[in-house]
This record gives structure tokens, sequence and C-alpha cells, in this order.
């Protein structure tokens, strides 16, 4: 056993390591992309009401744009061999400290919303491969295109006019918490874990509450993924040998559905649902936005319209090496699932 | 894996329902003598003299320091606006200008202390002053504006007294030293804070604040929120005490349609930047106070680059200004909310006054439009792009659309390009739009120093890249005239030479529509267009 785990430790490490060269491609790319974009961010910066030439060359100056390109990409590898991100002129803090703070409150929201969307998704998907054709298919169908269709920021929107503007039950959605209640001591930057850490329940019900509606409205658009693939791989598993051998063996019907079925069909739901953490951890700015949530994705859209630099490469760079982590789990995931799958 | 048990959605929703109704709403028992503001942009420094300051940050700053002198504020249409001839003392008790303009004396209030407890000191005041004048900061170029340019010109003569010295009698020299900027720090702090790279300080005051002000800083999130507590023992106000909030929290909501449920149902307090749409749907349901000012110290162009083809033909630009569809375009981009610059009758073709901006006497006449495009020798008309930057998408898309129908009609074939901010105001620097739409503030709106730094030099600001030595002469005379008729005789050259030019065409003044539950009183419009949480307080 103790081996079997050592030597996914080691294949997992060599994973990582094989990554890195693809990583710094993308920290490159970036770099460069950046550059390229048409818009100067001294200029945009220097729009004090009487900013003029003086004020704009300053600002090239202070974020290291009087140099040639070549030159600042060698400053900003060695920045980078350092743990320095460089520093935003949106808010004038180091890129560092802002994601930092920012990351926990995307991850919270995108776990969060994850784990709705796969406990609503998977029965949904169960039942809908039970009985195809019949009119439970069809309404998980109908539901999921629904949920598809509608984006997220209008669910958002519809979700804060129903629970919030008429019904008055949620909680005003600005932010993570409600400007009034004091933030418990920090510990993990989920404000849900750090409450019940600080013993807080009160805090922790009013961080919960700030949570559902952002949590729901992003869930609503990743249903249906994966819905369609639970479906479809119950559906192929439900038709096969072993499944009609436990029944006609007379294995109840919770054993052969749960045990058997979906424990053989969850493989393709792993892998979708890693892509869709992904996915949904850079494409959840909508969200961030209508919900005024602090995360990582709003921040990177503020920066690249106004071409902060330092923040969207920062943004990148997590992004990518989260993507290199959230792939790496996933391939743990499934050796658990299925032990025949190495991660060779 | 253990199964879970199916829930319809509508169980779901139910249960969410359910849920959020366990537990009422908690509030704070200080909810009252709490102001809550909400805003789509952020503050992101806490030293308005940073580069890349918000205006946020701006307005914050105006609660946490106290400068020598502020604005006093008059009634326009009914409204508070702050007002640009009344100057009072802040940090000063009281102010001589000598006869001959060229010393300003400040007394300092003998009262006055930082919000660590020591004493204001005139010593602070230089240290202040010259950093602004010195260090690379935004105040440099300011404080230039009215002719403060060095540290010599600021002379400590007793503790309580500063002199400040002035090449020539600069009309705009005491309006500067209330403007945003010139704020008044504890250099005793500042300075131990201060490094041999950085003499000034300018790192260390970003996050902290060093200052007398009204509001003590209690929590700064970038781009998040800033909470603000009361400093009990300021007393700069107009009544002598402090000011009216225990605590302000000002919050960045990015998305309007949010912040407009937020005021509606009371959970924010006052807020200034909803979308036109939503303020005239507020308004309609008479719930809320809606304070509308034009903000006359703003002004949103049509503007044409004088030196590109064929722009820098004066026929065209007159034929695009009588080919603009005014009203159609004020209706749509503002639902009518501000002040139009257009239509006016001028009875015997000269300005009706030496104010700028003014209402130029300019309507949609597609025949005499033909006519100036025949006169330019281009009776076939041209094509050409007209641009907008996406923060302002709005307001202008739909200007956009009736503009390019309009010029249709007379042959003009316009391309809209809609760029992003950091793009347009790049393009607009470098001189390569030929044909946009844009807007300008001066925070110390007088009729020559609009034209100074909006018609004038290969700047940025001046969007019409006008260069005309007549014009430029004019607004540079203007700048040192004492003499009140003279000034005005040159404003309405100024005018008239605007209106027959056409450098850029002036559509209007928006509104700054002011949304506030009916419980806050005192809301004033400041020359930084942002509400400045000291005038404000609850019934």
């Amino acid at each position: 056993m103790m081996t079997g785990l050592g030597s996914t430790m080691v294949r997992a490490g060599r994973r990582l390591l094989s990554s890195l060269p693809a990583l710094f491609g993308v920290l490159v790319f970036t770099f460069l992309l950046m550059r390229v974009l048409p818009g100067d961010p001294a200029v945009f910066f220097a729009s004090g009401p009487n900013a003029g030439k003086e004020e704009i060359e300053q600002i090239r100056k202070q974020m290291g744009l009087d140099r040639s390109v070549p030159e600042q990409l060698v400053y900003y590898l060695s920045d980078i061999g350092h743990g320095n991100l460089g520093r935003s002129m949106m808010t004038g803090q180091p890129v560092l400290k802002d994601l930092r703070e920012r990351l926990p409150a995307s991850l919270e929201l995108t776990f969060t919303a994850l784990l709705i969307a796969l406990v609503a998704a998977v029965p949904l998907g169960v039942l809908a491969a039970l009985r195809p054709g019949s009119i439970v298919d069809h309404g998980v169908r109908l539901f999921c295109a629904l949920g598809v269709c509608v984006p997220t920021f209008v669910s958002g929107l519809l979700l804060i006019y129903v629970f919030y503007y008429l019904l008055g039950l949620a909680p005003d959605p600005t932010g993570r918490i409600d400007v009034f209640t004091s933030l418990p001591p920090q510990r993990t930057g989920f404000l849900s874990i750090d409450f019940l850490l600080g013993g807080d329940i009160d805090g922790w019900w009013a961080a919960c509450k700030q949570l559902i509606l952002p949590a729901v409205s992003m869930a609503l658009f990743v249903i249906a993924p994966l819905a369609r693939i639970t479906r479809a791989s119950m559906l192929v598993s439900l038709g096969s040998d072993f499944v009609r051998t436990a029944r006609s063996v007379g294995l109840s019907w919770r054993k052969v559905v749960v045990t058997y079925a979906l424990r053989n069909a969850i493989l393709p739901v792993i892998t979708i649902a890693g892509i869709v953490f992904s996915t949904m951890l850079g494409a959840n700015v909508l969200v961030e936005k209508v919900f005024s949530w602090p995360g990582v994705a709003s921040y990177a859209l503020d920066a690249l319209l106004s071409s902060d630099y330092a923040p969207v490469q920062g943004f990148v760079l997590l992004m990518a090496s989260l993507f290199v982590l959230v792939n790496l789990a996933v391939d743990i995931c499934y050796g658990i699932a299925d032990p025949r799958v190495s991660i060779e | 894996m253990r199964f879970v048990s199916f829930r319809p959605a509508s169980c779901a929703i139910a249960a969410v329902a359910l849920l959020f109704a366990a537990t009422a709403p908690s509030q704070a028992q200080t909810r009252a003598e709490t102001l809550r503001y909400v805003t789509g942009a952020s503050v992101n420094t806490l030293d308005p003299n940073i580069p890349g300051a918000t205006r946020e940050s701006f307005a914050l700053s105006m609660s946490t320091y106290d400068r020598l002198v502020a604005f006093g504020r008059k009634q326009l249409n009914g409204k508070w606006v702050f007002d640009l001839d009344k100057i009072t003392g802040e940090l000063a008790e009281s102010y001589d200008v000598s006869p001959d303009g060229l010393k300003i004396t400040f007394r300092l209030r003998k009262d006055a202390k930082f919000q660590d407890g020591s004493p204001v000191t005139a010593e602070d005041v230089k240290w202040s002053l010259d950093r602004c004048v010195t260090a690379p900061i935004l105040g440099k170029a300011q404080l230039l504006t009215g002719s403060l340019t060095s540290a010599d010109q600021f002379k400590v003569i007793d503790p309580l007294t500063i002199e400040v010295t002035l090449p020539k009698p600069d009309k705009l020299a005491l309006p500067n030293l209330a403007t945003v900027y010139p704020m008044i720090i504890n250099s005793k702090v500042a300075k131990a804070h201060a490094t041999t790279d950085d003499p000034w300080a300018t790192a260390w005051l970003k996050e902290h604040t060093a200052g007398s002000g009204a509001y003590v800083v209690e929590s700064f999130k970038p781009g998040e929120q800033v909470i603000l507590k009361r400093d009990e023992a300021w007393n700069r106000g107009s009544p002598q005490k402090p000011a009216f909030f225990k605590r302000v929290i000002v919050q960045s909501v990015p998305e309007p349609a949010t912040r407009a449920n937020l005021v509606e149902r009371g959970d924010a307090d006052i807020v200034i930047d909803l979308q036109a749409s939503d303020v005239q749907s507020l308004e309609a349901k008479g719930k809320l106070k809606v304070i509308s000012t034009p903000q006359y110290n703003a002004i949103t162009y049509v503007s044409m680059n004088n030196q590109i083809p064929p722009f820098d033909n004066v026929n065209v630009r007159r034929a695009i200004a009588f080919a603009l569809p005014y009203d159609d375009m004020f209706k749509a981009a503002l639902f009518g909310r501000g002040a139009p610059l257009f239509g006016a009758t001028w009875p015997d073709g000269k300005p009706l006054n030496g104010t700028y901006p003014f209402q130029q006497p300019v309507k949609i006449d597609l025949d005499k439009a033909r006519e100036y495009l025949k006169a330019a020798g281009l009776p076939e008309g041209f094509s050409t792009t007209f641009s907008f930057n996406v923060g302002q998408a709005s307001t202008a898309e739909p200007m956009a659309a009736l503009v390019k129908e309009s010029l249709g009609k007379i042959g003009i074939k316009v391309d809209i390009q809609k760029l992003p901010d950091a793009q347009m105001s790049t393009q607009i620097n470098e001189k390569k739009l030929p044909f946009f739409t844009e807007g300008i503030v001066a925070w110390l709106p007088s009729t020559d120093y609009f034209y100074r730094n909006f018609y004038t030099g290969n700047q940025r600001w001046n969007y019409s890249s006008t260069n005309n030595s007549e014009l430029a002469a004019i607004a540079q005379e203007a700048r040192f005239e004492p003499d009140k008729a003279k000034y005005e005789e040159d404003g309405r050259k100024l005018n008239a030479m605007h209106a027959d030019l056409m450098p850029q065409i002036m559509l209007w003044q928006p509104n700054q529509d002011a949304v506030m539950v009916p419980s806050i009183e005192g809301y004033t419009y400041e020359f930084h267009r942002q509400v400045d949480y000291r005038d404000v307080s609850r019934k």
C-alpha cells in the first residue's frame, strides 16, 4: 500500500516537473501579448485633470516601460524568480498580495459552486439514464438546456432580483461578507472555514448567506455538462455485462446502480469536473462582477481593460499553475476511482 | 461514493429561501450613524497625489486631509454646488491678499490638530506645499496652473503664519490651494517614513494617512472598500463641529443594477454613478431623493482632429456641426439628463456672453451641411471612423449609431470604432483619432483655463489638436487680466472664434445624478465630482 502511494507521489512529482516548460511558455507568451496590445497603460493611468507628458513619462518609468521589450522580459523573469510579480497600478498593491487576498475568494466560490453542481448534476444524470426517453429524461434535458442558455450574469441578476430585491431574503449582494460584520482572524482565507475555526457561528452563517446566490448562479451554468456526461456514461455502464449479471443475481437496486454502475461511470465525470473547475475559476468574472465578489477574475478583467500589465500576467501565470494542479488532482482521483488507471 | 438523494430544482430553491428566512437581517445599531456610499469605481491610494489615483481617492482625501482653504457652496437652480468665487479658510483661520496680488498670507487656526494629536504648524504647511511642487506627483501640474511652481514661494513667518509669493497676480493661485492635491500632511510623521530614494514619503503615504481631516481611515482594502471613523476633535466644518456621520463605508459595487437595488432597498445611503435609465425609473417611483446637477465643470464633445484631412478643412467641421441630430442624441444617450450646449440663437451672430462652455448656435440642418460639404470640395462626402471608449459605451453607443445614421444622409460614411479605455486614451494622446467623442473636466472652470488647457498645445487634452496662435494669445492674455470687463470681452472673442472655427462640437454637460435615501441631507456637487462625506448628514 505504502509503495503504491509512494510511487503515485513520484509520478505526480514527475508530472509536475514536466509541466514547467509549458508554464514558462505561458509566461513569455502572455508577456509578449500584453506588449503587443495597442493600449499604453502609462497614458491611461496619467489621467488626472492636468496630467501631461511629464506624468506619462514618469509612469512609464515607474512601470519599467521605458526599457526595450527584451530588457523588460529579462527583468520580469528575474523578478518572477525572486517571487515578485510586480505591482498593480490599479490597486497600487503588489500583485502577489492582491492575488493572495483574492484567490481564496474565487476558490471558495468556485468550490461551493462545483459542489452544488455535482450534488445536483450526478443524481439528475443518473435519473435520466435510468429511464432514457421518459418524461424525467426530457425534463432533465430541458433543465440543462435552460441552465446553459441563460448566461451567468442574467441568472445572477435574476436571483438578486427575486431573493434580495423582491423577497428581501438574501443579504445585499456586495461581496463576501456584510459590511457590518467583523472579519474572523485570517487562517485559510476561506471565510466559511475561518469563521468556524474562530468559533463564530453567526459570522459563519453571514458568510454562507453571501455565498449561496453567486454559487447557485455559477452552478446552474455548469450543471448541464456534468449531468449530460453522467447520463451518457451511466447509459454505457448500465448496459454492460457486469450490471446485467448483478441484476440477474438479484442484488438490490441500490447496490446495482450506485456501487456497480455509478462507480464505473464516474471517471469521465471526474475529468469533466476538473475541466469545469478550471474554466469556472477564470470564467466566473461575470458572477464576480454582479455580486461584487472580490475575486481574481474580476481583478484580471479590470486590469486588462486598463492595460495594467503586471496583474494580467500574474493572473495568467496563476491560472496556468492551477490548471496543472487541477489536472494532477484529477489524475490522482482517477487512481482512487479506478485502481487500474495509472498516471504514467 | 455515497448516493445522494435527488431533490427537484424547485425544492432546492425553496430550501434556499427557507435558509435565508431562518435568520433575520442583522443590522448594527449604529446604522443611522453610518454612511454607506457605494460606487462602481474604487479607492486605490490614500494619497491622491500618486499618479494613477482614481477619482474616489480624490474624494476620500478631502475627508482624511485638510487644506489651507476650501471652496464655499452656493445654490444653483435650487441645488447646492461648490462656489469657485467664495474661498473660506479650512486650516487657515484667515488669509490676506496683498493689494498688488503678489502675496497671500495665511494665519493658521490655533486649535487645529493632526489626527495623532500634534498641532498643525506652518512648518507642516510648508513641507506639504513644497512636496506638492517638488516631488514627482500629480499636484505639480495642477499647482502650475496657479503660478505655484517652486518651494521658494512658500515662506514660514511664524509657527502659525505662512506667506505665499506669486510671480504674477494669478487669479487661480488661491483656488488651486483648495483643490485635492495641496493637502496638509503631518511632516514629522511623513519625514520619519521618508527614505533617501523617496524623500517625500510617497510610498508610505500611499497606504497610510497623516493628516488633520474629519475622518480617520479605519480599514483600507484597495479595490474593495474603505471604512472611515470620525475624528471627534475635528472642527473645520462650517458649524465648527465634527462631521455628522460617525462612520463612513465606501464600498465598490461594480454592477450598476446592483447599486440601484441597494439604494432602493435602503441598504446603501447614497450613490452617484447609476445608469441614466435606472435614475429615471427610481425618480419616477418617487421613494428616493434624486438630486441632478449639471456637471458645470465638465463637457462632452464630438471632437475632430483639426490636423487630419478632411477635418483640417473648416467647412467639413461646420458641415458635421450642422448634421448631428442633437436632440435625439441627447435623449438616447442621457435621457435628456443634463444641460444641452447646442441649439442657441445668436440674434446678431455674436456670442451672448464671455463664459465657456456656452450654448452653440448649431442645430441639425442637413441642407446647410450639404452646402458646407460642397464648399469644402467634398460634395460626395467621404469615409471616416467614429471612436468611443468601452467605459462610456452606455451613453456613447446609442449616440454613435445616431451620428452614423445622420451623417450617412449627407454622404459621410462612418465606421463605428469601440476601443478599450487604455487604447482610446493612447490614441488620443498620439493624435491618431480623426473623429470621436470624449469628455473633459476642469476643477477650476474659468474661461481662460478651458481655452488654455483644451485648445492649445500638442498635448492630450487638446482633443481637436487646435493650433491657432491668435486663440492661444488671447487666452494667455486673459489669464492675468485683472479687469473683469476686459476679461469678459476676451471671453466673447474666444467664443466667437470657437463658433466660427468649430474645432470641436460641444454637446452637453451631463448631470451628476446623486440618488440617496430620503433621510440624507446636505449633498453638494463638488469640483471633484464626488460626494464629500463631510457635507452630508441624516435627518
